[in-house]
């Protein structure tokens, strides 16, 4: 196990590494010459105002050069430079929208666990019923349904049947616990439904394993009442693989996240990325892609490591 | 004469144009049926529905009517002309994406696969270093830093498909590699090109099928998302994503602008998935995939 840790550990360092140098490539080679980008049709510009804007945006001197300060001051210092177009610091900037994207991403997993367990298991212990096909039937739409149509069906029906829209500048969960989970609850809402979908059928599949084991045959044979048979004895075992897919997809809400953030206008870490890419404000590009890779990256090393732990087979076999 | 037609009863009638039962799967069949429903609306869309797409010849904002089945748009352009116009570009982005995904995808499994050791290292490595994005937000990074065009887009989904495509081609070469009929054709002294163009590569044609259809989905629907953010198809040019975009200030007053677009965008990604998952069932039962975890017992 301790070598198991150690190489999975090793292995995302060593990610990290080459995610963060192809962010630095990127932008620097496909945004061909940015300094005439920026100054585009700006004929009275010097030579020193140029290279004073190449300063701040970090591409003077070698390409080695560039990535060792940018690096070494992420690691460092925690700095990753300044916003070019506001000249706020990019940590400031992402101190305050890392904990918005968080709390979509925990609402989007907790309303995704809690229809599709509850579906999973209704799904798989009465199967073939009505209940079972109607759970299926949402899992197929729920794999095909764009996430932000999602999100603007639901604005339309709560437009249309309750007159109501969400607020439309972002409240801060402590200033108004209740504004604040209306606002979160559509766009959580829309990103779930793909890990919901994914959960659902995951569970349906393990807990029909589960049941014809004969363990809980036996649990029922002598006498333990069927609600606690299914939850104890069935529900806990099936939920150990679940809990490996339901860790996966928090990584594919990240992306998730960054589209609906800019649809409901909460200034999360996507919606500065997208706000980013359309200001040509490269520094911040480069801090915001960073970020949502290196979680992406983390959060699968742990759920591999979670893996690991429950089932022992997974850490020996590597 | 009882006995007489027993016997003759007792023998199978022959059944003109039977279908194997494998090829009788339900998904998709009604996958291939939707599929070819939206590549018939793109090639005939509009000769048959010969509106302008591009021209403001009604009232704005107008509801679904005979005149304009699908209503009309902010500056009066028929909203199903835009749609039609719409398939064509979603078929056209996501059939260049899976291309590049498809041959770059391939090569570089194949590649991988075939000479193993230090090149096997070399592609795996791309490969993870793709997975290490979440696959949307690359895209959009790259759309975005090479510029919003139609070309970007494709190429930007391009290369996040083509990094699962690398992967699964990789693993069905080295499956391959391991039979005894590579080791025989090379021991009679087949070239690499041979051995690779008439052993290996007709061997994996199966996951690589089923692949395009499943990533055709995800490419159709990248497109969708990359043109809603404003990183793909430019308005004024119609595309399902941008007029999505639009719709957006327009939820409160004209509906049918939000529902048709997305209707259209759902229905296609459904029907490239069944259709996926249908094939996957006749030529590959071994690979899972999108639905898969979905659709069956």
């Amino acid at each position: 196990m301790t070598t198991f840790l150690i190489r999975r550990l090793i292995a995302m360092i060593a990610t990290l590494f080459a995610v963060s140098v192809t962010i630095f490539l990127m932008v620097r080679l496909m945004t061909g010459d940015i300094i005439s980008i920026i100054f585009f049709g700006d004929e009275a510009a010097t030579d020193e105002q140029k290279d004073l804007v190449r300063k701040q945006l970090g591409i003077d001197g070698s390409y080695f050069h560039q990535y060792t300060h940018w690096a070494g001051r992420i690691l460092f210092h925690g700095d990753f430079g300044n916003s070019f177009q506001t000249g706020q610091p990019i940590s400031e900037i992402l101190g305050h929208s890392i904990h918005i994207t968080a709390e979509l991403i925990v609402l989007g997993i907790v309303i995704a666990l809690l229809f599709a367990i509850p579906l999973g298991v209704i799904s798989a212990v009465k199967r073939d019923s009505a209940a079972d096909y109607g759970a299926r039937l949402t899992g197929l739409i729920g794999i095909s349904i764009p996430g932000f149509w999602l999100a603007t069906l639901l604005i339309i029906f709560t437009s249309q049947v309750f007159n109501w829209l969400p607020p439309l500048l972002y409240v801060s969960i402590t200033t108004d616990p209740w504004k604040n989970f209306t606002q979160f609850v559509f766009p959580a809402l829309s990103i779930s439904v793909f890990t919901l979908a994914i959960v659902m059928r995951m569970l349906r599949a393990t807990m029909l394993e589960v049941l014809n084991l004969d363990y809980v045959r036996t649990a029922r044979a002598k006498g333990v009442p069927r609600r606690t048979v299914l939850i104890k004895h069935a529900l806990r075992n099936a939920l150990i693989p679940v809990v490996t897919v339901a860790g996966f997809e928090v990584g594919y809400l990240i992306a998730g996240a960054a589209v609906v953030e800019t649809i409901f206008n909460l200034p999360g870490v996507g919606f500065n990325l997208l706000h980013a890419i359309s200001q040509r404000d490269y520094p911040l590009i480069e801090a915001t892609t960073l970020l949502i890779a290196a979680v992406f990256v983390i959060v699968n090393t742990l759920v591999d490591l979670v893996y690991g732990l429950l089932d022992p087979r997974i850490s020996v076999a590597d | 004469m009882s006995t007489l037609t027993e016997t003759w009863k007792a023998v199978p009638r022959r059944r003109f144009l039977v279908v194997p039962a494998k090829w009788r799967n339900p998904i998709g069949i009604a996958g291939a049926i939707i599929v070819a429903f939206v590549i018939l609306t793109a090639l005939i869309g509009n000769l048959i529905w010969t509106n302008d797409p591009n021209l403001s010849n009604a009232d704005r904002l107008l509801g679904p009517s005979w005149a304009h089945p699908f209503g009309t748009d902010e500056i009066g352009r028929d909203s199903l002309a835009r749609i039609i116009h719409g398939a064509q570009v979603s078929l056209q982005v996501g059939a260049t994406a899976t291309a590049i995904a498809l041959v770059a995808g391939t090569v570089l499994g194949m590649l991988a696969g075939y000479y193993k050791g230090i090149v096997d290292q070399l592609v795996s490595r791309v490969i993870d270093l793709v997975f290490a994005f979440p696959g949307l937000v690359l895209a959009i990074v790259i759309a975005g830093l090479l510029g919003p065009t139609r070309r970007n887009a494709m190429i930007a989904i391009g290369i996040i498909i083509t990094a699962p495509f690398a992967r699964v081609v990789r693993a069905a070469v080295l499956e391959v590699m391991g039979f005894p009929f590579i080791e025989s054709s090379r021991a009679l002294g087949a070239s690499d090109f041979r051995v690779i163009f008439r052993h290996v590569l007709p061997n994996i044609t199966a996951p690589i099928i089923v692949l395009t259809s499943v990533y055709f989905s995800q490419a159709i629907l990248s497109e969708a998302t990359l043109s809603y953010l404003g990183l793909g198809i430019q308005p004024p040019e119609a595309a399902w994503g941008n007029m999505l975009a639009t719709a957006r200030q327009y939820v409160g007053t004209s509906i049918w602008m939000s529902i048709f677009p997305g209707a259209a965008i759902m229905i296609i990604v459904l029907g490239f998935n069944f259709l996926g998952d249908g094939l996957r069932d006749i030529l590959d039962p071994r690979v899972g995939g999108v639905t898969d975890a979905v659709t069956k017992k």
